[in-house]
């Protein structure tokens, strides 16, 4: 248990807080950071004036731009902009700078420095006719390659096609969107809108024409970059390969294969030729869920079939000329980056809660989702009017992001495929190396534990990770930009290693924990527990009344997704499919209560082990342990993580769990039933009457121990309680309780129970349990925190 | 806007609240379509604070004193635990000082506790009374609020007052980057040491 939270630790730089990763060497600049970078390309030196901007701007597309220096001061004297490739013209803007601040003439907001000013220019027009466009591969430089930049020129600077500046939004209230927003990377944005707007003025303004706002185009715009991306006809080959000559000159055969490659397929989709190119302009408009809801009817088609027309109509620059001039609608008020999430579409209104809410949609829980839905809608949501829209709505954006996901899954997956098997290449070394290193290992009793093997795997997983990752092929592979997060990236980079990597030796690392499991004894104590245990009901195991388990189908589909856990390799997937059996379990736990019941932890855990109990306990404690060390540490905070953790707790209590303990859970259920309470009485009558009187006398009134008295649980305690000196540690710990528990002293007077060698039977069994019980936690926890002390060591 | 990820470890005795107060606390945001946890064991939450989004995934635990050892496995790496009691059990207030005992023993170093004392609405079945409860939280420097998840009454103060006492993210640079960097220093020495 300690060494996957030990990873999660090391994840975290302030306990329990994860800063979303960011990988340091192919982190992405910040959009400043990369303008900063290549300052000369749109800010050129002496030989440039303004004639010489103004004939390499025009016919550039709208937003296109570069700043023109002062020849005697050589300060940023001039902003020259392309009003559009179709009007030829060229706008041109005053800087004025004082000092160490930049501002237009025309308006009063100033900055620090000019890579700021464009920036902000890029977001909003504030004074200028459009915004700025900045080329869309400068997302794409990394710190890895940003020395480049600085050789870029105006004309590389121009050239590129600039229609894409993504996330680009007018906005009605500049000097907010600086602070709400953050451009670091294309990957995705979340639109906020206000609903009293929505309310206030219905939401016609997105089906008018006449109220085309800039950023609405800019959206669809991005989302059929994503579409695009997201199948063969990927838009930017040109670009790429361009980029891959221009930024990546030292990346010799790999990079040039690459764009080679790319080329190859844009020859064979021609569709997607120019990047200009924009589905029939105006029905773009609709911000997203016309083009989501296109999109998503379009996904599924698309990742099948290969090339897919895509629908062009006009071009870009004549959509920017009539969009970009239009004042920005007032109902955006914030765009804030965020992951390949945005908000299911509505087709009604936008009227959603604007939250933040892009939790658990991992696509296991997307996955889940979509099949929970198709196959048992009834039971999904009472109202079946309601019902009919969400699963629209639900599956349209489950559509659209595994999709998405899918076809970006596959086409990682058959590079990394590809790379893991070519000869020579430094990628398939390693995977070799890993395979043979694995299948070598063993355990050894006494020196090597299934853990530790497992722990090297990851470590191993970990590494090959990120070779992939800084590898230029991938890199430029996973750049299609604004296509998804880096922790998406990073779980389909984990994924495709588990295919190349893990595959090849799950079955001996199931073995390796077969034999770790078999020798510490956990399998035995698993079996002889389960005969002890079986029989008890949801309630005895600690669940409250009223609270359902699942019913002989349900149990029977547990079952086949328990194999199906087993079958897996990839730790990923069989989180997954953990998912999906707790949550059935969970549906089992609430069919028959009053829909106003809340079943948290103190329900779910006994259900858990209901189920546990009633499935294959060794293969599962094996698939448990292998999720456990082989899951990717940052995935271990997240809702996989927290049933991985309850199942591998369950797991834990059914085999810490000691025979004679249940003396204590039958006197918990005696209470409430005498005839239950005599039958187990009479199982397990002689055990551990040992230190009965003693406790008797004390605490015979006690229903149930006092907090106080709960402190020999306390894993301070554990050292002392050892299973093996059973006896010694009872007295111990009776003398340790008596000396701290100044609780126990009031129980004893309160009591008032004749000292008698035969106090009645019921009392003596039911406070012996609890004795017990209370020691088979220390024990519990003296294990745990061996586990932690030996983390601490490390 | 930086999005930081705080894990909340909900402790306490079975039946005092715990899954309530987190089903209040996500339910105006709860939309099947956008947060389809699986149950209400683990949810999950965005808030704004400050400058910052924290997103709280709260950790349900199972409050039976016979799962109690299991415990350790759910706090461990939480930035926040709430420790919540019923002030019409005054036994689960004490359990709620020996989870806290248990907190500051093995917890996570600089972990935030917070204390809510739930069933506020109950007040005429009060046991455990108001100032001792404040008293108590005041000297161990928790967080204290009476909560009513029936009726709604401060759950979402509990995780402001939560948001407010978590460090902050990285003083100087405040980029993600970096502490994602601190985070691969670890990983790396740890490799070295398997």
């Amino acid at each position: 248990m300690s060494e996957p939270l030990q990873h999660m630790a090391v994840h975290s730089p302030l306990n329990g807080t994860t800063a979303i990763p960011w990988r340091s060497s192919r982190k992405r600049l910040s959009l400043l950071e990369q303008l900063k970078g290549c300052q000369e390309a749109w800010c050129p030196g002496a030989p440039w004036d303004r004639e010489g901007a103004h004939a390499a701007i025009t016919g550039t597309p709208a937003g296109s731009f570069l700043v023109v220096r002062d020849a005697v001061t050589s300060q940023p004297s001039l902003l020259c902009v392309s009003a559009g490739a179709n009007n030829e013209e060229v706008l041109d803007y005053n800087i004025k700078c004082t000092g160490t601040v930049f501002q237009l003439s025309e308006s009063h907001l100033s900055f620090s420095n000019l890579a700021q000013l464009v920036f902000f220019y890029s977001l909003t027009r504030d004074v200028l006719t459009v915004c700025l466009s900045i080329p869309r591969w400068i997302y794409s430089v990394t710190e890895a390659n940003k020395d480049r930049l600085s050789q870029l020129e105006p004309k590389t600077w121009l050239l590129t096609p600039a229609e894409q500046q993504t996330d680009q939004m007018t906005h009605s209230e500049p000097s907010n969107m600086m602070c709400s927003i953050q451009l670091t990377s294309t990957s995705g944005a979340l639109c906020i809108i206000n609903p009293l707007y929505l309310h206030e003025h219905g939401d016609d303004w997105l089906t008018h024409k006449v109220t085309t706002s800039q950023g609405a185009t800019q959206l669809s715009n991005y989302r059929r970059e994503r579409r695009l991306s997201t199948t063969r006809s990927w838009a930017g080959a040109g670009l790429q390969s361009k980029r891959a000559i221009s930024l990546d000159q030292e990346a010799s055969a790999a990079s040039t294969e690459n764009s080679g490659l790319i080329r190859a397929r844009s020859a064979d989709s021609p569709d997607c030729a120019a990047t200009s190119q924009t589905p029939a302009g105006v029905i773009l408009r609709r911000p997203s869920q016309d083009a989501v809801a296109a999109l998503t009817n379009r996904v599924s088609t698309d990742s099948l079939s290969t090339s897919t027309p895509s629908t062009s109509g006009s071009t870009t620059p004549e959509l920017q000329r009539h969009s970009s001039p239009v004042p920005q609608s007032p109902h955006r008020v914030s765009w804030i980056e965020d992951g390949v999430w945005l908000p299911p579409p509505r087709p009604s209104s936008w009227l959603q809660p604007p939250s933040l809410e892009l939790d658990s949609l991992s696509i296991s829980s997307v996955e889940e989702e979509q099949e929970s839905i198709m196959s048992s809608p009834a039971q999904h949501h009472p109202s079946a009017h309601r019902l009919a829209d969400k699963v629209i709505h639900r599956l349209s954006a489950v559509g659209q992001a595994l999709g998405g996901l899918v076809s970006h899954r596959k086409r990682l997956t058959n590079r990394v495929q590809e790379l893991s098997e070519r000869k020579g290449g430094a990628f398939a070394e390693a995977v070799k190396g890993f395979v043979e290193i694995a299948l070598k290992k063993g355990v050894d009793p006494g020196r090597v534990t299934g853990s530790e093997i497992l722990q090297e795997v990851r470590s191993s997983l970990t590494s090959l990770r990120e070779m992939l990752l800084d590898s230029l092929e991938i890199q430029t592979l996973l750049d299609s930009p604004g296509d998804i997060s880096d922790s998406d990236i990073d779980s389909l980079v984990e994924l495709s290693i588990h295919k190349v990597a893990l595959k090849p030796v799950s079955a001996h690392l199931y073995s390796c924990i077969n034999t770790s499991l078999t020798n510490d004894g956990t399998f035995e104590r698993l079996q002889n527990n389960l005969y002890v245990l079986e029989k008890n009901g949801v309630e005895e195991l600690g669940g409250s009344a009223g609270v359902g388990v699942p019913d002989s189908v349900t149990l029977e589909r547990i079952q086949q997704r328990w194999a199906s856990i087993h079958k897996a390799y990839s730790p990923n997937k069989k989180v997954q499919i953990l998912l999906k059996v707790c949550k059935s379990i969970y549906h089992s736990m609430t069919a028959n209560s009053n829909s106003g019941t809340v079943f948290g932890a103190d329900d779910f855990l006994p259900c858990l082990t209901w189920v546990l109990l009633r499935s294959n306990l060794v293969t599962l404690q094996v698939d448990t342990d292998y999720m456990m060390e082989l899951l990717d540490p940052t995935q271990l905070q997240g809702e996989g993580g927290y049933y991985l953790t309850t199942l591998y707790a369950s797991l834990y209590y059914i085999s810490s769990f000691r025979p004679r303990l249940a003396a204590r859970q039958l006197s918990v259920e005696a209470q409430q039933s005498l005839n239950q309470w005599h039958r187990r009485r009479t199982l397990h009558c002689n055990q551990s009457r040992r230190s009965k009187h003693r406790r008797t006398i004390r605490r015979q009134t006690c229903q149930e121990p006092k907090p106080e008295q709960k402190e020999g649980n306390n894993p301070g305690n554990a050292d002392e309680s050892q299973q093996q000196t059973e006896n010694g540690t009872e007295a111990l710990q009776t003398l340790k309780e008596e000396k701290e528990n100044d609780q126990g002293a009031k129980d004893q007077s309160q009591s008032g129970t004749p000292t008698s060698d035969c106090p009645p039977m019921t009392e003596g069994e039911v406070v012996t349990g609890k004795q017990e019980d209370r020691q088979g936690s220390c024990v519990a926890g003296e294990v745990d925190y061996r586990g932690e002390e030996r983390k601490d060591v490390r | 806007m930086a999005l930081r990820e705080l894990k909340v470890c909900l402790l306490g005795d079975t039946g005092v609240g715990k899954s309530s107060i987190v089903w209040r606390f996500v339910e105006d945001s709860f939309d099947p379509n956008i947060n389809p946890t699986i149950g209400a064991s683990f949810m999950t939450k965005t808030v704004q604070y400050q400058n910052e989004l924290h997103k709280f995934l709260i950790w349900d635990t199972a409050g039976q004193e016979r799962f109690r050892a299991l415990a350790p496995m759910y706090y461990r790496g939480s930035a926040a635990a709430i420790i919540v009691y019923d002030i019409t059990k005054e036994e689960s207030f004490q359990t709620l000082k020996n989870w806290v005992k248990e907190l500051r023993q093995h917890g996570p170093p600089n972990i935030v506790v917070a204390i809510a004392g739930n069933k506020c609405d109950l007040s005429d079945a009060r046991e455990v009374p108001e100032k001792d409860a404040k008293d108590y939280a005041d000297s161990i420097h928790a967080i204290f609020v009476e909560t009513s998840a029936k009726n709604a009454i401060n759950i979402n103060e509990v995780f402001i007052e939560i948001s407010k006492r978590i460090p902050v993210a990285d003083a100087a640079g405040g980029t993600t980057g970096k502490s994602f960097k601190l985070g691969r220093q670890a990983s790396e020495s740890r490799r070295t040491c398997c």
